[in-house]
């Protein structure tokens, strides 16, 4: 099947290295997502994997074969871009068509897929319509529905869901993950939702400046990012990195970590990193509010989000300001104290110097 | 703001008066008799009107030996020079050279290159296009006139078409190709159909610089059709040389007959003008 592998890639515009060194193994029939901050080059990276840019330095395979030299048609890749790019001059059944008629599929093999996927995309009332006549979110679902159309042995996919209400987004992704794991093809699909990337991915790449800065499965890309970037980017609203120093007791194993506002007793740490300086990070749903004489920590109240079914409390302790998630409701007044604890299963330790992880417990 | 308003309404009345002045004095001097034409100082608002110009006694156009028929050879001749000098040069030669050297070859210096050739008089290859002609066997037809047409319209329509093909997003290009089309697909399938509106400015002024060319009709003709390919323009000349007098009427007459193509097409494709003009003049 169609895996896709890419090495030591490098891609330059002039001077500025928009893609630097990346490594990349994407598994035949995987739903691969590329998540990164806006700029961080998924675009590039993907173009190049479609033929549309060249390579500045090393290579890409696809099912076995290097493509490096190959034209795009010759690669068999679909691609659903960012602006769309649809034909404005066809309308929407001719746009959607064109890739299978150029093909040269018969006409009523065009014609019953052309109907199926523009169901199966809510746009049959729009066959007849030129681009400019429908809406930015509708166009959208025609630049899906004319990659969708074909049967490639990649498909790529730029943030192709960007401009969809949030409940077309949500029966879209249901849909398209339905169909690639019919379909059975690869997929690649940029975004820079992280909630997006979370439910649609079997796997995630988190991309930053142009370099991968981790690649693994939602659940686990979520629990132990592997660097501040990574923490700060993954997950909404972002994880607390609170900066201070690990130190270790004069006698025994007792680890804390300390700054001028909070000091949190750790866990043994194996190992030489006493008076370490280190961004403590902490996901909101670990910080936790406790009841009245319960111990804790003093904090003040400063902002209140309520969700609905959660809510967003920002609290300062002195300087430092961490955002917890309650499960519920709670009513609380601006300024007022409560009391906090962080979830000693919820720590994780970043050096300042690196900004890597510290595996403290491995 | 408002004072600017009122001095650029005022230039524009001054220039749209220059260029409209001499059709106007066509066509009164169309409409009055031999007599009216030759009154000093000369009738510029003509109270009463005469068609004897355009139709006496079975003459067309009131010349002496000019009849509607005569007229016939000459038009044939610039329709179908026209035509087909117009269509060559634009479908054949200027748009695939403008989305080439748009996408392919991007040299802007190329573009320019093209766009200075549009600035050479025409009549500098005077010499050298008469001897090619003369030397390839066809003066006096329809070919000949049709080659020389061809490599005059041919620069200005590319530099025109390359402000249209510059504009086409390279994303939509770039989705075809995705989509499995050749590069002569892309261009013929989808390019060239979004730069229509450019494609039409450029054949019309091809059309109607091909349909109003003077000197080269002149040195490389010498009959109408059927025996050779002597275009309208000289039609128009037969007026002044007829029988040692000027036919200032029905040179009038004749004249407004012969501009008509050029100003309904004007008319009607002024909007694809305008914009065809505008977007070549932004871009460099
Ligand atoms: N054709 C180009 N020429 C020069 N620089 C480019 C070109 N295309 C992209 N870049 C640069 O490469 C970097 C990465 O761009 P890219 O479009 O891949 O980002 P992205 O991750 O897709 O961002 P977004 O989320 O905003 O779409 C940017 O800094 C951009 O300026
Ligand atoms: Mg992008």
């Amino acid at each position: 099947m169609s895996e896709v592998v890419v090495e030591n890639l490098t891609k330059k515009f002039g001077n500025n290295v928009v893609l630097d060194n990346i490594d990349l193994k994407i598994d035949a029939k995987e739903y691969f997502v590329l998540l990164g901050p806006s700029g961080s080059g998924k675009t590039t990276l993907l173009r190049l994997i479609a033929g549309l840019e060249e390579i500045t330095a090393g290579s890409i395979y696809i099912a076995g074969k290097k493509v490096n030299d190959m034209l795009p048609k010759e690669r068999n890749v679909a691609m659903v871009f960012q602006n769309y790019a649809l034909y404005p001059h066809l309308n929407v059944y001719e746009n959607i068509s064109l890739p299978l008629k150029v093909r040269h599929l018969g006409p009523e093999k065009v014609k019953e897929k052309v109907k199926t996927v523009a169901e199966t995309l809510h746009i049959e009332d729009l066959l007849q319509k030129k681009p400019k006549q429908i809406s930015g979110g509708q166009q959208q679902r025609v630049a899906l529905a004319r990659a969708l159309v074909r049967d490639p042995s990649v498909f790529l996919l730029d943030e192709p869901l960007s401009n969809l209400d949030a409940k077309l987004r949500v029966e879209a992704r249901v849909f398209l993950k339905k169909l690639q794991k019919e379909l059975g093809i690869t997929t690649i699909f940029v975004t820079h939702d992280q909630a997006e990337a979370s439910t649609m991915a079997t796997k995630i790449a988190v991309l930053n400046k142009g370099a991968i800065t981790q690649v693994d499965n939602p659940y686990d890309l979520y629990r132990r990012p592997n660097d501040v970037f990574t923490a700060s980017f993954v997950g909404s609203p972002a994880m607390n990195l609170v900066r201070g120093v690990i130190r270790r007791a004069i006698s025994g194993n007792a680890w804390t970590f300390s700054n001028e506002d909070i000091s949190v007793s750790l866990k043994d740490i194996k190992l030489d990193a006493d008076g370490l300086e280190v961004f403590m990070g902490i996901r909101p749903e670990h910080v936790r509010v406790v009841e009245r004489g319960k111990g804790g920590i003093d904090s003040t109240v400063s902002v209140v989000e309520p969700l609905g079914s959660v809510t967003y409390v920002t609290v300062n302790v002195g300087k430092t300001q961490l955002i917890l998630q309650y499960p519920g409701e709670i009513k609380l007044d601006m300024g007022s104290s409560i009391k906090i604890q962080l979830d000693p299963e919820g720590l994780l330790l970043y050096a300042v110097d690196t900004g890597k992880r510290l595996a403290i417990d491995e | 703001m408002k004072a600017m308003t009122v001095v650029v309404i005022i230039l524009l009345t001054i220039v749209s008066l220059v260029y409209i002045f001499p059709i106007y004095w066509t066509l009164v001097t169309a409409v009055k008799t031999s007599l009216q034409i030759f009154t000093y100082p000369p009738i510029f608002f003509p109270t009463r009107f005469t068609l004897s110009n355009f139709y006496t006694a079975g003459n067309i156009f009131g010349a002496v030996s000019q009849t509607a028929v005569g007229s016939v050879p000459w038009m044939i001749d610039s329709t179908i020079v026209a035509i087909i000098a117009t269509l060559a040069s634009t479908f054949l030669i200027a748009a695939p050279a403008a989305y080439s050297l748009v996408r392919y070859i991007k040299s802007v210096w190329l573009g320019r290159l093209i766009l200075f050739m549009t600035m050479i008089p025409e009549a500098v290859f005077m010499v050298p296009f008469f001897l090619i002609v003369v030397k390839i066997n066809l003066l006096n037809t329809w070919w000949g006139l049709i080659l020389v047409y061809i490599s005059f319209t041919a620069p200005f329509a590319t530099w025109l078409l390359m402000g249209f093909f510059n504009d086409i997003p390279k994303s939509v290009e770039e989705a075809a190709e995705i989509d499995g089309l050749s590069p002569y697909q892309i261009f013929y399938r989808i390019s060239l159909r979004l730069v229509i509106p450019g494609i039409i400015a450029a054949l019309i002024l091809n059309f109607i610089s091909c349909w109003n060319e003077l000197l080269y009709a002149l040195i490389l003709t010498y009959s109408p059709f059927p025996a050779g390919a002597q275009t309208v323009p000289l039609f128009l000349t037969s007026f002044i040389i007829v029988e040692k007098s000027f036919a200032w009427g029905g040179l009038a007459a004749a004249g407004i007959f012969t501009m008509l193509p050029t100003i309904i097409l004007g008319i009607y494709a002024q909007k694809y003008l305008a914009r065809g003009l505008t977007m070549g003049a932004v871009k460099g």
